[in-house]
């Protein structure tokens, strides 16, 4: 190219060359070309073109050989994102509590099937489930992907490969089990019908980041790493079975019970019965089968009072030698606070706490209000569990709310909260938050902040342990576990006004009172009378029996030692504490 | 000269393009063996999932205790049934010698021992 213009003015052209060709040669070029220049030119763009071309190919082939079929690999992804994995979950001893199972679905693309009544006939055949108008009009429609029916059984797919219609064809996709149905409902929620966690554990999986590993495809191998929760899948089922028997027993509306370790804050179990099945997630919908523990609030009754008494033994105003007199219901101003079990007598501090009389502690409201604060009872307490409900604390916190608190009535709490601040009396005054998941006792420390002194703690222990001895949860007193607990029995409020017939009873125990371990909380609601119970719906005779009976059943699943021939708890507990 | 060059290495590269040739076809091969392999793991991984979950389905509690209610007699433990190992009593001597032929011919023939054993008057000499 570059010798095309170069003027060649001393070279004639050669006049022996035949006519012809000179004409061609002054067609194709000019007359004073060097053609011979040209000629290395065309050559060198030619080569140049075909080495180009050559390169092209050569760099080509080398992207074929080192990557992998790219089109393969992009389709895997596309299969994988519809059939989303989800961890396992499994409890503290490894039992498994859900885990995915691989199902066939069945889709259709509509605008390669050839004849819709055939297909859907046929499938219809196959699959009764299916409705079959609706079956038609998705096979008509125009979109080019439906879902027909999700979850096919095996045996559904062979014969459905079988009919070889165009058009048919399954996904793979991970369907939700839960082995154990109802039995831990609560703790681990449940899954739509996209695996996207709708309640429980799930949905705290999915608020962790897995949701977002679904949207990028991510989270489709089945080598992710279990969750591994606190609860114990045994202790759970003894314990909802017995809950299961007391409702019955005693008609109640509800029963629901926990589990605590003192010493770490998980929940070894937590069981609101009537509960469902996460298998048919539907039935979690019904209002009834709410998780009482964490959703409801309720007003504690009695077993507040072990909080007001840590509080003023903490505050050192009183101590256990300390007398009340209780000979006359408890007046304020034109109110008159009555006993269940009235003693009309100068009562000492163990005495206040056995007979569970109701005692009018004061130290001032801003102090109750600040204690209270500091156990945690006055603001929402959130766990894994999504699922939680704000304490109802009144609006204006005048002197006879702090007196009506005091026995717990006017204060609503979840239940759980009331574990959570009772486990802290019972451990040395260490207050950190439950937990679902697994905890070891260090990081349970690294999060506790102090709330009352280990000596109160001592006291308190030695109260729960008295009132067993000889108080109002006698019958709770399973021999060899050296149990300690404190009932409580509260008024429900119907229509604004307190019930005289309808109460809810708890019962709070903790096991084994003089190096704790756990504490039990079991709540009946709306308890009703029986013969055994001599007409009486107070919790001593419905849940300080039921906590016997789950004890008795649950201790030797936890691995207590039973230990026999322990002396009374004046001499046990208070000696160790080094006196009052 | 240069033409025996040009064979050489004619001869070179037809020879690096079979090697090629066979490492590709080869190594197609291993890829597709790996592919298969990885649907076969994959395979038996959901498989052995889908088991351990009829596993964990019937070794459910529920089940085992509504099994256990009808087909035993058993009871649930209870405490006073439970005791710790440093309450078992030391172990009692042996009835006859360990080097004994016939250890419950010895017995039978000497019913005297079995009372001894049980009153736990056993000769030193026995053990």
């Amino acid at each position: 190219m570059m010798a095309m213009h170069e003027p060649v003015a001393d070279r004639p052209a050669p006049a022996r060359d035949p006519w012809r060709r000179r004409l061609v040669a002054s067609l194709l070029y000019g007359r004073n070309v060097d053609r011979a220049a040209k000629t290395r030119g065309r050559i060198a763009l030619a080569v140049f073109i075909f080495a180009l071309g050559y390169a092209v190919i050569a760099a080509r082939l080398v992207i074929f050989a080192t990557a992998p079929e790219g089109h393969g690999s992009r389709r895997a992804v596309a299969q994988d994102a519809v059939a989303t994995a989800r961890p396992d979950m499994l409890d503290r001893n490894g039992e498994i509590l859900a885990t995915d199972v691989r199902t066939p679905s069945l889709f259709a693309e509509p605008h390669r099937i050839i004849d819709v009544d055939e297909a859907s006939e046929l499938l219809t055949a196959v699959v009764p489930e299916i409705d079959a108008a609706e079956l038609r009009a998705r096979l008509a429609s125009k979109r080019r992907f439906v879902w027909l029916k999700r979850e096919i059984t095996p045996e559904q797919r062979a014969q459905i490969h079988r009919l070889g219609l165009p058009g048919i064809g399954f996904l793979p996709e991970n369907k939700r089990i839960y082995p154990n149905g109802a039995e831990v409902s609560h703790i681990i929620g449940h899954v739509n019908i996209d695996n996207q966690g709708a309640g429980g554990i799930e949905r705290w999986l999915d608020a962790r980041g897995l949701a977002d590993l679904h949207l990028a495809g991510l989270a489709t191998d089945r080598l992710q790493t279990p969750v591994e929760l606190a609860v114990d899948l045994r202790v759970q089922h003894a314990f909802r079975d017995e809950l299961i028997a007391a409702r019955a027993n005693f008609k109640a509306v509800a029963a629901a019970g926990v589990l605590a370790d003192v010493r770490t804050g998980e929940i070894v179990s937590m069981v609101s019965v009537p509960d469902y099945d996460p298998n048919n997630p539907r039935e979690a919908l019904d209002p009834t089968r709410i998780n009482r523990l964490t959703t409801g609030v309720y007003e504690m009754g009695s077993t507040f009072k072990a909080l007001t008494l840590a509080m003023a033994l903490d505050s050192g105003k009183i101590t256990l030698k300390s007398a009340f007199d209780a000979s006359h219901p408890l007046q304020y101003g034109k109110f008159a606070i009555h006993d269940f079990h009235a003693q009309n007598r100068v009562l000492t501090v163990p005495e206040i706490f056995t007979y569970s009389a109701r005692m009018a502690l004061s130290l001032g409201i801003e102090h109750h209000k600040w204690f209270l604060r500091k156990m945690g009872q006055l603001d929402r307490l959130r766990t894994e569990l999504p699922e939680s409900a704000e304490p109802l604390v009144p609006k204006r916190w005048a002197e006879l709310n702090t007196v009506t608190i005091a026995f717990g009535h006017g204060l609503s709490v979840a239940p759980l909260q009331a574990v959570m601040a009772i486990s802290a009396l019972m451990n040395g005054g260490h207050l950190f938050p439950p937990t679902f998941l697994k905890r070891s006792e260090s990081e349970a420390l690294a999060l506790a902040t102090q709330v009352v002194k280990p000596e109160t703690s001592e006291k308190m222990r030695y109260l729960m342990r008295l009132n067993v001895e000889k108080g109002t949860a006698t019958k709770a007193d399973v021999k060899g576990y050296y149990v300690g607990g404190k009932t409580g029995t509260a008024d429900k409020v119907v229509g604004g006004r307190y019930s005289k017939t309808k109460v809810l009873t708890s019962f709070t125990a903790v096991l084994p009172a003089d190096q704790p371990r756990y504490l039990l909380l079991i709540m009946l609601d709306e308890p009703q009378a029986t013969p055994e119970t001599h007409g009486f719906t107070t919790s001593g005779w419905n849940a300080v029996p039921v906590g016997g009976a789950v004890i008795a059943r649950i201790a030797p699943l936890l691995g207590l030692q039973p230990r026999f021939e322990l002396p009374p708890a004046d001499k046990l507990i208070l000696a160790s504490a080094g006196g009052r | 000269m240069m033409r025996v060059l040009n064979i050489c290495v004619i001869g070179a590269l037809v020879l690096a393009a079979a090697d090629v040739y066979t490492i590709k076809f080869d190594s197609t091969r291993q890829a597709q063996r790996v592919a298969k392999l990885r649907l076969e793991i994959r395979r038996e991984r959901d498989a052995v999932a889908a088991l351990r979950a009829e596993w964990a389905k019937l070794d459910n509690p529920a089940r085992i205790q509504d099994l256990a209610r009808r087909h035993l007699q058993l009871k649930p433990v209870e405490a006073q049934q439970m005791d710790p190992l440093d309450n078992l009593p030391e172990r009692p001597a042996n009835l006859v010698a360990v080097d004994e032929a016939d250890p419950i011919a010895t017995v039978i023939d000497n019913p005297g021992i079995l009372d001894r054993a049980a009153s736990g008057n056993v000769p030193a000499a026995a053990r």
